[in-house]
C-alpha cells in the first residue's frame, strides 16, 4: 500500500486534472457536490454524502448524444459524444456500490453503449467513511463503510496522510502515473487502517440494527404485498417531489427528448423520476400510475423487491440520503423497519 | 409542548369519534430524532392511531397543501395550523381550492422550530437521540446526557423572521399566544438589490445552476395549488426537461412570478429544497416590491382583502411602463 500526505493534495489534484476530468467533492454555498474540478474550488473530502450522489458522472441527469440539422432541404443526423477520461476523486464506499448496481442495469445485454464508455473511461477513487451518519445503512446490505470492492483505488483518510491502494489495473495505471507524490506506507500504517475500518463497520452495525434496518427477508414479504393497506400510510404525505430519487444512488430511470430551434436540434437523454405524474402516462392520456399511491409503491417495489427479483441484489446501498433529505420524512430505511415487521402473506 | 401534543391527541379522538370530521391530519413522530412528519388519521375513533399524534419542535411540514389532495374525498377534515399553515391555508381558500366550512381548523402558537443543519453544523448531532423545547431552550439528550442550549440559535431562519407566529385563522385555539418578535424580513432582500443588475443575474444563476428539478419547491408550497402545473404537461413541452440553467432560469421565475401576492412567505420552499436555494429570497423581493408599490399586503392574512395584484384601480402606480 501506498499514502498520500495531505498537503500534497492540491499537487495530485493539479496532476490528475492535466490527465483528465477531475470530479471532486466541491463546495458551493453550503451545498457539496460533484464537480469537475477548477483552481480555486473549495474540496471537501470531510463531508460524508455529497447532495447529488456521484451518478451522475457515469449517468449524467442530461446527456446529448445525437444532433441534427436541416441543410437544403436535407436532414443531417450526426452521433454527439461529450466524453473522455476522467478521475472521480472521493466516491464513499455506498456510492461506489450504488454504481456497481447501475452497471448491472446498463451492461447487461444489449449494453448501453452512453454508459458503457462512460464507465471504461473512467477511474474510480473511493474513500473510506471513518464516522458514519446517523441515517447511514450500508452495512445492512452487506456493504462496508471502509471499503469498496468496485472502486478502482481505495483510500483511507488517517489525519495527516491518505492511506492508498490500488485495486483494478486501472488503479495500477492511475497509481503509477502520480508515483511522484505517493509514499510507501508502513505496516503499522496498513494495520491501523484496517482496524479503522473493522471498527466503522461494527458501529454502523449496531446503530442500523438497534433502528430495525434490517431488509432480509423484505423482498420475499413484499412479493404478496402489492395490495397491501400498508401503501396507504406512506403515501398520503408524499409531496410527489423528485428529490428521493434524484438523490439516490441506484435509481437510473430516464427519458429520451429533443430539443430544436429553427432548423437544428438535438437528442438528449435525461433523469426522469417515478415520482411523476407524468412519468407512466401514456399518449392515450391513460395512466396507469394515476395517483401518488402507485408511484410510491412503486418507488419501493422497485428498489427491494423487483430489482432484487432480477439481480439477486437490493436496490439500496443504505446512503441514507432519503433519509436525511425527504421533506417529509418518507424514506425507505422506515418502509423497510414496517415491511419487516409485517409476516409474509398475512393481508 | 408535550401537554400540546395531549390535547392534540384528545381533540382528534374526540373529533372523530364523534363523527364531526372523518380525517385528521396532524404529525406523528419518526424514528429518528429530527423527524416529525405529516400524519393521516381516519376512521371512527382513528382506529386507536390519534395516541400517535405529536407536537415537537421538527413539526414543520405544511398541513394546509394537503387539502387539495384529501379535501375532494372527504366529508370534513380537521387540521392541526401553525401561524404558516394557517397563513397557507387562508391562501388555499382565497384560491378557492377548499371550503371553509368543510374544515376545522385547531390552532397551535408556534414558538419557533429547530433546523436540524443547525443542530447538526453545531457539531451536537452525533448519538443524539431527542431534542425538547423547554421554554427559550432546547435540551439536547444522549444516551450520556442532556444538554442545554438556547433555542434560537438553531431555530430555522424562516421562523426568526415570522410575524405570524400564532394562526390568523383557526376554530379553537391551543394554548397561550406566541410572542411575535421577527427580525427584519428583507434584510437579505436588501443586499440583493445593492446588486447591479449583472451581479444579480450572476447570483442567481450560481444559485440555480445547483437545482436538480426535483420541483420540491413547487410541491411544498401551499399557493402553488393548480390543478394541473404548466411544468406537468407533456404536449407541448414548455419547459424542457434536459437540466440545462436556461431552463432552469424559465421554470423558477415562472414559479415566482406565479405565487407573487399570493405568496405568504411560509419559507418551505427555501426548507425543501436538498441544493439550498434562497428561494424565499427571491419570494421575499417580489413582496417587497408589492409592499412599496400597492401598500402593505401579507398575502393569507385575510382571505377577503383584495389582492393587490387581481385588483385594478385606476391610481394604481404603473411601475412597468415609468422610469
Amino acid at each position: 500500500m501506498k499514502k498520500i500526505v495531505k498537503d500534497k493534495l492540491p499537487s495530485l489534484w493539479e496532476q490528475l486534472s492535466s490527465q483528465a476530468t477531475l470530479f471532486l467533492p466541491v463546495e458551493q454555498d453550503g451545498v457539496v457536490n460533484f464537480a469537475p474540478w477548477e483552481e480555486g474550488d473549495s474540496v471537501n473530502l470531510e463531508a460524508l454524502n455529497t447532495v447529488v450522489p456521484p451518478k451522475n458522472v457515469v449517468f449524467p441527469q442530461t446527456e446529448t448524444y445525437m444532433r441534427f440539422k436541416v441543410e437544403n432541404d436535407k436532414l443531417h443526423i450526426e452521433p454527439f459524444e461529450q466524453n473522455g477520461p476522467y478521475v472521480l476523486f472521493g466516491a464513499r464506499p455506498c456510492d461506489v456500490a450504488g454504481i456497481t448496481l447501475l452497471d448491472k442495469v446498463f451492461l447487461q445485454e444489449p449494453e448501453d453503449g452512453l454508459y458503457s464508455r462512460r464507465r471504461r473511461e473512467g477511474t474510480v477513487i473511493s474513500v473510506a467513511c471513518n464516522e458514519p451518519d446517523a441515517a447511514c445503512f450500508c452495512t445492512s446490505f452487506e456493504l462496508e463503510p471502509g471499503m469498496a470492492p468496485g472502486a478502482d483505488i481505495m483510500v483511507w483518510d488517517m489525519g495527516d496522510y491518505l492511506l492508498w491502494k490500488a485495486q483494478s489495473e486501472k488503479g495500477e495505471k492511475l497509481t503509477g502515473s502520480v508515483e511522484n507524490l505517493l509514499q510507501e506506507a508502513a505496516e503499522e500504517e496498513q494495520k491501523a487502517a484496517m482496524e479503522l475500518k473493522e471498527r466503522v463497520t461494527a458501529k454502523e452495525a449496531a446503530a442500523a440494527q438497534e433502528m430495525g434496518w434490517d431488509p432480509s427477508g423484505v423482498k420475499e414479504t413484499l412479493k404478496d404485498m402489492f395490495d397491501s393497506d400498508i401503501w396507504e400510510q406512506f403515501f398520503r404525505r408524499c409531496l410527489g417531489c423528485g428529490i428521493c430519487t434524484y438523490i439516490c444512488p441506484t435509481c437510473h430511470c430516464f427519458d429520451i427528448q429533443d430539443y430544436s430551434k429553427d432548423q437544428e436540434g438535438g437528442r438528449f437523454r435525461c433523469w426522469d423520476s417515478c415520482m411523476f405524474a407524468d412519468f407512466t402516462l401514456m399518449g392515450s392520456g391513460e395512466n396507469p400510475r394515476p395517483t401518488r399511491k402507485e408511484r410510491v409503491r412503486q418507488r419501493f417495489m422497485h428498489k427491494l423487491c423487483y430489482y432484487p427479483s432480477n439481480f439477486g441484489l437490493y436496490a439500496c446501498v443504505g446512503c441514507g440520503r432519503c433519509v436525511r433529505k425527504c421533506p417529509v420524512n418518507l424514506d425507505i430505511a422506515q418502509v423497510i423497519k414496517e415491511v419487516g415487521g409485517v409476516k409474509s402473506g398475512s393481508e | 409542548m408535550k401537554q400540546l401534543a395531549e390535547i392534540m391527541k384528545d381533540i382528534a379522538a374526540q373529533s372523530l369519534s364523534r363523527g364531526e370530521v372523518d380525517l385528521v391530519i396532524g404529525w406523528q413522530k419518526g424514528p429518528l430524532w429530527w423527524q416529525s412528519y405529516p400524519a393521516f388519521i381516519e376512521g371512527n375513533e382513528g382506529n386507536g392511531e390519534t395516541g400517535s399524534l405529536t407536537w415537537d419542535s421538527f413539526c414543520v411540514p405544511n398541513l394546509s397543501r394537503y387539502l387539495l389532495e384529501e379535501l375532494p374525498e372527504r366529508k370534513k377534515v380537521a387540521l392541526f395550523v401553525k401561524g404558516c399553515d394557517a397563513l397557507g391555508f387562508n391562501q388555499i381558500l382565497q384560491d378557492k381550492r377548499a371550503e371553509r366550512e368543510k374544515v376545522v381548523l385547531y390552532g397551535i402558537p408556534c414558538t419557533g422550530l429547530v433546523d436540524p443543519d443547525k443542530v447538526e453544523s453545531a457539531g451536537l448531532g452525533r448519538g443524539l437521540l431527542e431534542v425538547k423545547r423547554d421554554g427559550d431552550e432546547l435540551v439536547f439528550v444522549y444516551d450520556s446526557g442532556e444538554q442545554k442550549a438556547q433555542a434560537r440559535d438553531f431555530l430555522y431562519d424562516k421562523c426568526l423572521t415570522c410575524r405570524y407566529p400564532n394562526p390568523v385563522v383557526y376554530d379553537q385555539m391551543l394554548g397561550e399566544a406566541a410572542p411575535v418578535q421577527p427580525e427584519e424580513r428583507f434584510e437579505s432582500v436588501q443586499e440583493l438589490e445593492k446588486m447591479d443588475a449583472d451581479e444579480r443575474f450572476a447570483y442567481w444563476a450560481r444559485q440555480f445552476s445547483r437545482c436538480i428539478r426535483c420541483f420540491a419547491c413547487r410541491n411544498a408550497c401551499p399557493a402553488c395549488s393548480c390543478r394541473e402545473c404548466i411544468f406537468d404537461i407533456p404536449e407541448p413541452r414548455w419547459l424542457g426537461k434536459a437540466n440545462e440553467l436556461s431552463e432552469t432560469q424559465f421554470y423558477q421565475i415562472i414559479r415566482a412570478y406565479h405565487v407573487a401576492g399570493r405568496c405568504v412567505d411560509c419559507g418551505e420552499c427555501t426548507r425543501v429544497c436538498p441544493v439550498n436555494i434562497p428561494l424565499q429570497e427571491l419570494n421575499r423581493k417580489f413582496i417587497k416590491d408589492i409592499n412599496e408599490l400597492y401598500g402593505e399586503y401579507d398575502a393569507g392574512v385575510d382571505p377577503e382583502q383584495e389582492a393587490p395584484l387581481v385588483t385594478y384601480k385606476t391610481d394604481d402606480p404603473a411601475a412597468f411602463t415609468e422610469s
